[in-house]
């Protein structure tokens, strides 16, 4: 797991559930994510999923997917490059950057990529290991 | 490097880290005088100082430093080897 160099990758789709979901959580029904119309007349072709429902599957990879449930976030950071659609169909790769002993921290970086091999977010995170 | 420009260093580190301009660190320093520096920021804090100066701890050594001083001499002695 903490080889640096090591990969990792898990798909994702942002189905009705998971916007459905957020927008139920969080609140957050600007016209951007909820108006088709308004959409449009931004520039994009649909509404435009929440950036921080990617946040939400990197929450899962840490917490599901590392080879050791053994793990805590230090820190995270993201970039979104490319609008995410309704039903899009997202992979996670993510890569082991370095790890610190000393303290048993491990760095990583990631991106998504959507269901046409566009890369639409990248960033990297901190984990420690508990 | 000398004694000063080490500790200026870790010192522009600590800041930067704890996001708080007013840190001034001497050799006798220690976690207790410093608000910010807590367990989980001081991890953050020997990632970052092996980050700078592209050394590495091992735990141990981290376990034994009694204050800033003897992490400056444990850089110090890592840097010149």
């Amino acid at each position: 797991m903490i080889q640096p160099g090591k990969t990792f990758s898990h798909g994702y789709i942002i189905d009705d559930s998971v916007y459905q979901g957020f927008i139920n959580i969080f609140l957050d029904r600007n016209p951007l994510h909820t108006s088709i119309e308004f959409a449009k007349k931004k520039g994009f072709i649909s509404t435009v999923m929440h950036g921080n429902i990617l946040n939400g599957f990197l929450s899962h990879f840490i917490g599901e997917c590392l080879p050791t449930k053994n793990v805590i976030i230090h820190s995270q950071e993201i970039h979104y490059l490319k609008p995410v659609y309704l039903n899009d169909a997202l992979e996670l790769k993510v890569i082991v950057l370095d790890f610190f002993e000393s303290v048993k921290t491990v760095e990583f970086k990631f991106h998504f990529n959507n269901q046409f091999k566009m890369k639409v977010a990248k960033g990297k995170f901190s984990i420690g290991l508990i | 490097m000398g004694e000063n420009e080490l500790l200026n260093q870790v010192n522009k580190i600590f800041i930067d880290v704890l996001d708080n301009e007013d840190i001034i660190l001497t050799k006798n320093t220690t976690a207790k005088d410093v608000t910010e520096w807590d367990s989980l920021t001081h991890i953050q804090l020997i990632v970052a100082i092996e980050k700078h100066f592209k050394i590495r701890f091992i735990s141990s050594e981290i376990r034994n430093w009694k204050n800033v001083g003897e992490m400056c001499l444990c850089i110090a002695n890592k840097l010149n080897k």
